[in-house]
């Protein structure tokens, strides 16, 4: 199935970009890439080619796709943009106190 | 020799998870699952004809309460951390000619975004999505003309009001649950006109208005918060 494989290259994606960039937003946006990785698996294969489930006023389709995963999602849409907000609030702050947003060479971590 | 080993680790990743996949069954294994049952269901217990809105408002409405005070408490700990003076430092804009043409072109925003909020039982959209709009006008008045005119046109004491107004309503619309039908939360049926209808769906609609200006003004104060740190100096 294509969206499994989707799924997986682009999880790995984003785990390869957490794991190997030194920049934090990259970090950021790597976690960023595996969210939307899971959000577009949960919702392709909850498809199952039927109508989107919203009622039509004058024919009542009895077919629907599943609703509980596309709630879900907009649930996790929601707070992936708020944890994003606030990582990216707390890289802003590190860069006006350390001087620098690269994880490596940020000082007084280690001890 | 550390990159190679990690690489492998990856490969072997994506090999399970392929192998995963593969088993995971065809078919349905349940003859009568929740979703069904909200398929089924939706329409006559909530009559909200979008069943996405229903369950998100009505089956699972604590969820979405959770939902927005994850959203707030974001917004409040961004606003602690960035916002030490909330002075407008404003930048002089973009051109006349985008000036302009979006000045012409905000109303339309504004009225789509109010369209999604208060049609989210009937159409797709709902309180969140819309509110996102919402917020996308802020932005482009902080973008466009100046984070000062936005910052005298939606001032940060207007926007916290509607960020916390957004949140009484939901909080105040769930108690008023309890008041008539005896449960949080739950739908305030004599609201209900015939499905299809705007006034429709019990308190549906008045949860998405609330969840609307609360998303769309909680958004506004973000990006005011950063844009006001970020470039504060350079101005």
């Amino acid at each position: 199935m294509l969206h499994h494989l989707v799924f997986t290259v682009l999880f790995l994606l984003g785990l390869y970009t957490v794991i190997y960039k030194n920049n934090l937003i990259k970090m950021v946006i790597g976690l960023n890439i595996m969210e939307i990785a899971v959000f577009f698996w949960v919702i392709a294969v909850s498809d199952t080619g039927k109508s989107v489930p919203i009622y039509h006023l004058n024919k009542f389709a009895a077919s629907f796709n599943d609703p509980v995963p596309q709630a879900l999602t907009l649930t996790g849409i929601i707070i992936g943009a708020s944890t994003t907000a606030l990582l990216l609030t707390f890289i802003i702050e590190l860069n006006k106190f350390a001087d620098t947003i690269d994880s490596n060479k940020l000082e007084g971590l280690n001890e | 020799m550390k990159k190679f080993l990690v690489g492998l680790l990856f490969i072997g990743l994506a090999f399970l998870l392929l192998i995963n996949f593969a088993e995971l069954p065809e078919e349905k294994l349940i003859t009568f699952s929740l979703s069904d049952y909200y398929i089924g269901f939706g329409l006559e217990q909530t009559g909200a004809l979008n069943l996405v809105t229903a369950i998100l408002y009505d089956y699972r409405g604590f969820d979405s309460l959770g939902e927005s005070t994850v959203i707030f408490a974001a917004v409040s700990g961004i606003v602690l951390i960035l916002s030490r003076k909330m002075l407008p430092v404003s930048s002089h804009g973009l051109s006349f000619i985008v000036k302009r043409t979006l000045g012409i072109l905000t109303p339309f925003i504004a009225l789509f975004s109010l369209y999604v909020i208060t049609h989210g039982h009937l159409t797709p959209g709902g309180g969140f999505q819309g509110g996102v709009i919402l917020a996308a006008i802020s932005i482009i008045f902080s973008i466009v003309y100046g984070s000062a005119f936005d910052y005298k046109r939606y001032s940060p004491e207007l926007k916290t009001t509607f960020e916390t107004g957004g949140a009484l309503v939901f909080i105040i619309i769930g108690g008023l649950g309890i008041l008539f039908d005896g449960f949080f939360l739950d739908n305030l049926d004599f609201l209900t006109h015939s499905p299809g209808t705007l006034i429709s769906a019990g308190s549906i609609p008045l949860i998405n208005i609330g969840i609307g200006f609360k998303v769309g003004a909680g958004l506004a104060i973000v990006f005011y918060s950063m844009i006001q740190k970020t470039f504060g100096e350079e101005f």
